[in-house]
């Protein structure tokens, strides 16, 4: 049996930065779907309890999620790995180097916007996953939403996951291999448009906090935006 | 000076196969016991590495670049010519023969031109087969497109980087012999002297550029592919490092030198702006086809170009030459616009150029269709010049771009000692007093890929040899007189810099050895060089060590191998009392200024040997005949 | 034109003895600059200064200088060959520069070019990846009529995008992780393309893939550096179809590798026979 092969998938250069890519995809793809999954709370307690019983009822559930762990520490992995890489091989010494034209922020930030987000996804299993859900899922999100601390990591992790998608996922296709003049600005855009829907993981806790907010300050007005 | 070119008998269609098989073979098991030593790594030699390792044996190549793939013949823009006749326009590999004869005024070997000819239809199928990117139709076969010097459509091409494209894939082709080990590259290495033991060429003494130790090689046979020697006119179309040291070594060491005056001018370059001019960049001569030529036809006419009237401004090429128009020949080109600046009406800050305008072509055809055509010309003029050549006319002036001179060669490609080589553009043999364009890339692939590999072999297998190692006396005393010679550089601690002495060298053959030449002016330059020479070897100032990186000391040795050369060139030219091709006496011209070439006493190659230290060089002559080709008048009118 | 004034600018530029010596940044005068000098010569001019005063002059390396030979190649101010757009730096004028500029002037500064004098790098490890497969196999004499193989139009142009790189380096020296794909991948897409080109194809790839991990290039991150700079406008589509051709020889070929010698050039610090 000759593994070559899918040793130089893993662990050539270009192969790192396949785990990297792919795995940042399906991530991509994750967050997509939690995050319409959390835009289930604007319709009310209901809905969101009952789309959560239905999600821990499937017995496949941890399965998906130690595959979705997996995917995460894939990503990690390859990231640091490329970043130390990178830091020993980086060009080094210029005095001046100006950036000439195809850097972004979002892609010269990208293990900063990393590390960020893998703050906030501690802080987020600390706070919803590795605690008690007796009081129910769509109280224990809202009542933590009511919390300053929480809200600014909140936005914070989210504004970081914007940069990062804004560079990773058109940087995921190119690492796959798939450029074409036809369809490389439709990813482009596409991976900009998605970036710029995780904003969404900051309006939730936004709009509960504001919410709270609000009536505390006026005591009368509520917002009603439902 | 034996001048026996070898030429096999027969068929002149004959003689390159029965040739050939005439040739002595050596055994695929023997070959890797041979060492050879290709010095240069551009077209000619690349390929000639490539070939020479595919076929087994054991190759070094020598460059004095960082790598090989810089060598200067990746500058070449326009095209390479060959005989396919796929456009159908009548071509054959007679009538390339015919035109490449014709246009080097009848002063190159028959049996050589028409070997090349043939050849010429192999290099476009091996040079696609190695992945160079021709131009092609939308058929998927290759497009051809005319240039200079000929009435059909021969030339193919890769946009205006057919050099780069071709170097890059003979470059591939030798970089895959260097993986599989049977050629070695020796980068920023520069042949500073050939070494001959019992009359053969044996090995040469090599600088190390970047620790600047000089290192013996030994080997059975060696290859020159050093290029052309340009830049004796210090600006020149020619990258800086170009050079003629390696032949001016293998002069020294008893090879003839053939026809050191015949340096093609082109007429398309862009002027020098001043003193600061480092060099000079050639711009397609396709531009011609839509651009014409012209100055003010008054005298010190100042007014910029766009307010000349058109009654006032003289098109002097279409004047003189209204059959070819702005498409005569390269050499008859640039003669007349030196001829209109030395008249005083040449234009620009410095007087020292002539119009190419595009008015009347951009108002035909449009400014789209023009830039579609020559965008990347005009943007380069830009780029140089600050100046937008849709808008004004573009300023060009001649300047020396190639030499159809150098070591002399038989038939063999081999000079006059046994085992030493000369390929490409370091020797003589194909383009007699001019070059048609798109027929250096020709030539230089021609010998490299399809002519060394077979004579080499045919050379290796007849010869004797003893052995030699690189640790012989002879190799010591190679390497010892350049190191007294570069400790004598290093030690005078003038206050010319190499450089300048350079300059000096460059006015004194351009102005005095350059488009036009006369006894007068040939005999001023002939007392002037050896001042400047004298001033070199008493006032250069080189800093630095020998022992290290020092371009410096580099330049200076290049410079000192102009001197002496320079000398050569121009007792060349003295010598040389006809018109011909890019070669111009004054003296030997018709009623109307044209050039008149002088068979009866001029119809040889003049091959210069070395007389030792301080002694005039000695004269020999072969005499060339001319049985295939009707010798008859360039005419262009 | 000539009747522009002539100005005087300050060289900081980066000075250093030999690969092991340290290398510092050094302040020169330049006066009587030309507008029409192009940046080169600018330099020439210093060197001819220093030389006369008994100096060292500095070490840079250029040859054609009309930005095809790929031997120049500087850190202007920041930018990798120079403030203008896709250009080698001898392409560079000093009408870009003004009366009392201080231009910083430094070297390709990465780890697989060691810097071997001043200014001058040593880029014998693009060779090596040219060396692993850079070509297509095919023997002198044993090639088929050109137009046996025919090239669809747009197929050819675009190889012929991809060749047009110069080999200086400039997508290294810009890449804020010092990679070589851009260069990697530009010949390998030339080939990619070409009908030439197929029947090597996966061993080219994991080749010349093999011989770029050996050197000590980062990885690509995909920050288009290289793109920007790159003075012949090689695009990134040459790295996606590098990255696409490791992907499918890995998963569906059956070819090793090109054969790789890593003892290929003789490298200049090593005196050879004596």
């Amino acid at each position: 049996m000759n593994i070559t092969f899918i040793k130089r998938i893993i662990f050539t250069s270009i192969g790192r930065k396949f785990v990297m890519a792919a795995s940042g995809l399906l991530l991509g793809g994750f967050m997509l779907f939690h995050l319409a999954e959390n835009l289930l709370l604007f319709k009310g307690e209901v809905a969101y309890n009952t789309w959560v019983d239905l999600l821990l009822s499937n017995p496949l559930l941890p399965l998906l999620e130690l595959g979705l762990a997996a995917v995460f520490l894939a990503h990690i992995a390859a990231g640091t790995w490329v970043r130390i890489e990178d830091w020993l091989k980086a060009p080094s010494g210029y005095e001046a180097r100006n950036w000439q034209g195809g850097r972004t922020i979002g892609s010269a930030t990208m293990s900063y916007t990393a590390f960020l987000i893998l703050v906030y996804l501690a802080y987020h299993m600390l706070t919803f996953r590795f605690v008690d859900h007796s009081i129910g899922f769509y109280q224990m999100v809202t009542s933590a939403f009511r919390s300053r601390l929480f809200v600014a990591v909140y936005v914070g992790g989210a504004a970081a996951l914007v940069l990062h998608l804004t560079h990773g996922l058109q940087s995921a296709f190119q690492t796959l291999g798939v450029n074409h003049p036809k369809y490389t600005p439709f990813i482009k855009a596409g991976g900009w448009l998605v970036a710029v829907t995780m904003i969404g993981f900051a309006l939730i806790p936004v709009y509960y906090l504001l919410n709270l907010d609000l009536t505390a300050a006026t005591g009368t007005y509520q917002v009603t935006i439902q | 000076m034996n001048l026996n070119a070898h030429i096999p008998p027969g068929p002149i269609e004959k003689k390159w196969d029965s040739h050939k098989f005439n040739l002595k073979l050596v055994n695929p098991s023997n070959r890797r016991k041979y060492d050879i030593l290709v010095v240069g790594s551009g077209l000619a030699g690349a390929s000639a590495a490539a070939s020479l390792g595919e076929l087994g044996y054991n190759v070094k190549v020598f460059t004095l670049h960082d790598s090989p793939r810089r060598a200067h013949s990746i500058a070449a823009q326009g095209g390479i010519n060959a005989a396919k006749n796929y456009p159908n326009d009548g071509d054959s590999v007679w009538r390339l023969f015919h035109d490449t004869v014709k246009g080097g005024d009848y002063r190159a070997r028959e049996a050589n031109v028409y070997r090349l000819a043939q050849i010429s239809n192999q290099i476009i199928n091996h040079c696609a087969a190695l992945g160079v990117p021709f131009a092609r139709e939308y058929g998927g076969l290759l497009s051809n497109r005319s240039f200079g010097g000929a009435q059909l459509s021969r030339t193919f091409y890769a946009r205006g980087q057919t050099g780069q494209q071709l170097l890059l894939g003979a470059y591939s082709a030798m970089m895959r012999q260097a993986a599989a080990g049977t050629v070695e590259l020796m980068n920023r290495r520069e042949m500073v002297d050939l070494v001959v033991k019992n009359g053969q060429a044996r090995g040469i003494v090599a600088r190390n550029l970047v620790t600047g130790e000089l290192e013996s090689h030994a080997g059975h046979a060696v290859l020159l592919c050093t290029g052309g020697y340009a830049n004796v006119f210090y600006l020149s179309t020619n990258a800086a490092s170009c050079n003629v040291s390696a032949a001016w070594a293998a002069y020294k060491r008893g090879a003839g030198f053939a026809n050191p005056c015949f340096t093609q001018i082109h007429p398309t370059c862009i002027p020098r702006s001043g003193d600061h001019q480092s060099k000079l960049t050639l711009m397609s001569e396709s531009l011609r086809n839509d651009g014409r030529v012209w100055v003010p036809k008054t005298r010190g006419d100042k007014r910029p170009a766009n307010r000349i009237p058109e009654e006032e401004r003289d098109y002097f090429l279409e004047r003189r030459y209204p059959a070819f128009g702005n498409l005569v020949p390269r050499d008859i080109a640039s003669r007349a616009a030196k001829m209109v600046v030395d008249e005083g009406k040449g234009v620009g800050p410095t007087g020292q150029s002539v119009y190419l305008d595009f008015r009347d072509s951009i108002k035909r055809k449009g400014v789209e269709k023009i830039s579609g055509e020559y965008g990347n010309l005009f943007d380069m003029y830009y780029q140089i010049t600050d100046e937008d050549g849709y808008k004004t006319p573009m300023r060009i002036y001649p300047a020396p771009h190639y030499t159809m001179g150098g070591l002399w060669v038989d038939y063999n490609l081999m000079t006059t000692i046994p085992g030493l080589f000369a390929l490409g553009e370091a020797n003589f043999s194909d383009h007699g007093a001019n070059r048609l364009g798109a027929s250096a890339l020709m030539q230089g692939l021609a010998d490299g890929f399809f002519i060394a590999p077979s004579t080499v072999g045919g050379y290796l297998g007849a010869a004797k040899f003893e052995t030699v190692t690189a640790g012989d006396p002879e190799f010591g005393a190679a390497a010892r007189a350049v190191q007294e010679r570069m400790n004598r550089i290093l030690s005078i601690k003038g206050k010319k810099t190499p450089s300048e002495l350079h300059r000096q060298l460059g006015n004194v053959m351009w102005n005095d050895c350059g488009m036009a030449r006369s006894e007068a002016l040939l005999k001023k330059a002939l007392k002037k060089i050896p001042e400047i020479r004298e001033e070199f070897w008493s006032d250069v100032i080189v800093p630095g060590a020998d022992k290290d990186f020092n371009q410096t000391l580099e330049k200076a040795m290049k410079v000192a191998d102009f001197l002496e050369f320079a000398q050569l060139f121009v007792k060349d030219a003295l010598e040389r009392r006809e018109s011909c091709g890019g070669h111009f006496r004054e003296e030997s011209c018709t009623a109307e200024g044209e050039a008149r070439r002088d068979d009866a006493a001029f119809s040889h190659a003049s091959v210069w040997a070395y007389a030792g230290e301080g002694k005039e060089a000695v004269l020999h002559k072969e005499p060339l005949t001319f049985e295939h080709i009707k010798m008859a008048e360039r005419s262009y009118k | 034109m000539n009747n522009t004034k002539h100005f005087n600018v300050t060289i900081r530029v980066w000075r250093q003895e030999g690969p092991e010596e340290p290398g510092r940044m050094m302040a020169y005068k330049v006066n009587d600059v030309s507008p029409d000098m192009s940046f080169l010569e600018m330099l020439d001019l210093l060197n001819e200064d220093l030389i006369k005063k008994g100096g060292k002059p500095v070490t840079v390396e250029s040859d054609c200088r009309e930005g095809i030979c790929g031997s120049c190649g500087l850190v202007v101010n920041g930018d990798v060959h120079g403030p203008d757009e896709h250009s080698t730096v001898c392409q560079l004028h000093m009408r870009r520069f003004k009366d009392g500029d201080v231009i910083t002037v430094e070297p390709w500064r990465v780890k697989s070019f060691p810097l071997l004098k001043d200014l001058a790098v040593d880029r014998s490890a693009l060779d090596r990846i040219m060396a692993a497969g850079g070509y297509i196999s095919v023997n002198t004499g044993a090639a088929p009529d050109a137009n046996s193989i025919p090239v669809n139009k747009d197929d050819a142009e675009e190889a012929m995008d991809s060749a047009a790189c110069i080999g200086c380096g400039a997508c290294v020296a810009a890449c804020p992780n010092g990679a070589a794909m851009l260069f990697t991948g530009a010949k390998l897409s030339q080939f990619a393309l070409l009908p030439q080109g197929q029947p090597e194809r996966q061993r080219r790839v994991l080749g010349m893939l093999e011989a770029m991990d050996k050197e000590a290039f980062g990885n690509c991150s995909n920050e288009y550096e290289c793109e920007a700079v790159c003075p012949k406008e090689v695009k990134i589509s040459n790295i996606a179809r590098l990255n696409r051709e490791f992907l499918l020889a890995n998963l569906f070929g059956k070819a090793e590798p090109a054969a790789t010698s890593s003892h290929l050039i003789s490298t200049p610090d090593v005196p050879e026979d004596e």
